[in-house]
């Protein structure tokens, strides 16, 4: 197969050249310096840095977290969208407008908001405490934010597919015989699933790469609740730049490993309309 | 073969009585009453907005009457919901689940029923088998309906449909998306797929010559109403209205009055409506008889089993006329040649009594 096909469109070479370029100055490049920094560290140096006890704990926590917040999106995210596109009723739009506003508001902002409300307190701080449920400066509390932040990603990805699914494919389904449950859970999910999976996959990505809203409803207690993102810049005020960088690294390449499998999970999901 | 999937004397009739059907403002269905009996073949024919579709979505359930009921056998099923009417429904772009293989698509209706009544997954291997023998398509089972050709995908649609065993069969507009030849293929063996099943059908077509072919009966339809039942032969030779006729083929239309079964056509736009078909009119060199037009020839398109002239009559109407290929030779017709018309079957609806006296002339 040549690389370079006869096309009407123009320009190949001009654009693909300025892609290359960009994504390596804007991508390549800043990644690659740290696994350069932490290139300085020997060996042995770099895997004492990255599986020190604080470190791991601190990837079980923002990974963990990621996870959850992302799953709990894939749920409610899918319901959101079902309601926004399936409903109509009164101030929909406010409500579909609504779901962008953990894209748009700064994350120090949704982390003060959070942790005003749920701490101990807090409009919903205190009935949770006296329920004996803490969720500020917990490891609840990073899920919660977690969860917020990724709302977005899951409900705007699985709303257009919503929305031009075939009536026709659920009548066909009734008229088979099948009662609403099994229509849902037989040909809408499915239809559905490779868009919310891209959906949780963008969602995760957010969750892990969160700093902003997490540090203030998180109390940043070592081994608790500790992300890394905050270990990272825990080291870099210590001065403490290979250090840093290890642990970017680590971070790196299990965001990247992980993105790969989801990708892979989306491929197989999706494969049979194929 | 046939007789595995015979519905064992199932077919039921459908009585559809007084049924009006508004969306918003617009009347879809204006007091239909229809009559089907068991294992016959229905078309619903109409142009597009004439009711058809909603009529026949209103007797599968998926679409419910304002007024008026549905009957299976006699007994009213109005308020049922689509499952537990137990029709097969053929959707005009098939609604195959994009997801599900052939074979996990037939079996969809199987797979959904209640745990008690649900098949063994050998029994269901059987019966899809069954279906895709019938559909030829077991060679496909394992394939995804985008790696079908549009009437394959159709067949699918159909197997998929028959799977439930319904007591009724319907197809809204099941041959529209497909190309020319494979609809003449696939209406063929819709005919043949009916008889061997035996279970009652009703289709919905705007294609006037799918509908004479096919179907036992023919209802055609306009603005909401059922305006003649009948079948092929009856409602293409007597036509119960100016519409039925104009719809059910080509046709020129002249104007005139008509005296003591003579028709005496008007050069203005006035008076009765007088049809002809175009293989009712003749071309002749020298007038015949006192039943003659002078005309001149336009456009010959002599491409098919019958050549297709079209001429320009002495007042300046188009008049379209067709004959077979050799009466076509013996004539040796030119274009922009002077020649003249002479119409041996005319059909006349007289304007004053709302297309209800029909009669044909024969000259």
């Amino acid at each position: 197969m040549a690389f370079r096909r006869r096309s009407i469109i123009p320009g190949f070479g001009l654009t693909f050249g300025f892609t290359v370029l960009y994504l390596c100055l804007i991508v390549l490049i800043p990644l690659s310096a740290t696994v350069f920094e932490t290139s300085k560290l020997g060996w042995h140096q770099f895997w004492h840095i990255v599986t020190a006890p604080r470190a791991v704990a601190s990837y079980e926590l923002s990974f963990g977290a990621s996870l959850a917040g992302a799953l709990i999106n894939f749920i409610f995210g899918i319901l959101v969208a079902w309601v926004l596109v399936r409903y109509a009723f009164p101030a929909r739009r406010i409500l579909d407008s609504l779901v962008d506003l953990p894209f748009a508001l700064p994350t120090a902002v949704a982390g003060i908001a959070l942790t005003t409300i749920y701490a101990q307190n807090g409009w919903l701080g205190r009935p949770l405490a006296s329920l004996g449920v803490h969720v500020a400066f917990t490891r609840l509390g990073i899920v919660v934010a977690l969860t917020f932040i990724g709302l977005p990603f899951v409900v705007r990805t699985v709303q257009p597919i919503l929305q031009d699914l075939d009536r026709e494919l659920e009548e066909a389904a009734a008229s088979l015989g099948a009662g609403r449950w099994q229509t849902f859970a037989r040909v809408l999910f499915p239809a559905i699933l490779p868009a919310a999976l891209t959906g949780v996959a963008l969602a995760f990505a957010r969750g892990v790469g969160e700093y902003g809203s997490v540090i203030f409803i998180a109390g940043n207690m070592p081994m608790r609740t500790e992300i890394t993102p905050l270990l990272i810049v825990t080291k870099l005020e210590q001065f403490d730049y290979a250090g840093a960088t290890a642990i970017a690294v680590v971070m790196l390449v299990v965001s990247f490993v992980l993105l790969l499998g989801i990708n892979l999970l989306q491929k197989w999901s999706s494969a049979p309309s194929g | 073969m046939a007789s595995r999937h015979r519905q064992g004397g199932e077919a039921l009739s459908i009585t559809v009585a007084n049924v009006t059907k508004r969306f918003g403002t617009f009347t879809a269905l204006d007091d239909a009453s229809l009559e089907i009996s068991a294992g016959r073949l229905v078309a619903l024919l109409g142009p597009s907005g004439s009711g058809k579709t909603t009529l026949l979505r209103i007797i599968a359930g998926l679409e419910f009457a304002d007024s008026g009921s549905i009957r299976f056998d006699g007994q009213d099923i109005s308020d049922r919901a689509v499952g537990e009417r137990r029709v097969g429904f053929v959707f005009q772009h098939y609604a195959l689940f994009r997801h599900m293989t052939v074979f996990e698509n037939v079996a969809f209706g199987l797979r959904v029923r209640p745990r008690g009544q649900r098949p063994t997954r050998q029994q269901i291997r059987d019966r899809v088998g069954d279906l895709l023998d019938l559909i030829q398509l077991r060679s496909q089972a394992g394939r995804y309906p985008s790696q079908l050709s549009g009437g394959q995908r159709q067949r699918v649609a159909l197997a998929r449909a028959l799977a439930v065993e319904p007591r009724v069969l319907l197809l809204d507009e099941p041959f529209g998306a497909l190309d020319a030849k494979v609809r003449l293929e696939l209406r063929r063996w819709l005919r043949q797929l009916h008889d061997d099943v035996g279970v009652t059908s009703v289709f919905v077509t705007h294609d006037q010559e799918e509908a004479l072919e096919v179907a036992d009966q023919v209802a055609v339809m306009n603005q909401g109403r059922i305006v003649q039942v009948g079948t092929p032969d009856e409602v293409y030779d007597h036509p119960a209205s100016s519409f039925v006729y104009n719809f059910l083929g080509n046709v020129n239309l002249f104007h005139g009055r008509i005296d003591n079964g003579t028709a005496h056509i008007h050069q203005d736009a006035t008076g009765d409506l007088i049809f002809a078909r175009p293989h009712a009119l003749e071309i002749t060199r020298r007038p015949q008889g006192p039943n003659h037009f002078r005309a001149t020839t336009k456009h010959i398109n002599a491409a098919g089993p019958l050549v297709k002239v079209e001429v320009i009559t002495e007042w300046g109407a188009p008049v379209h006329v067709e004959m077979p290929q050799e009466r076509f030779r013996d004539l040796a017709l030119n274009k922009g040649e002077e020649v003249f018309i002479v119409p041996r079957d005319l059909a006349v609806f007289a304007a004053t009594h709302e297309d209800l006296s029909f009669e044909r002339c024969v000259t």
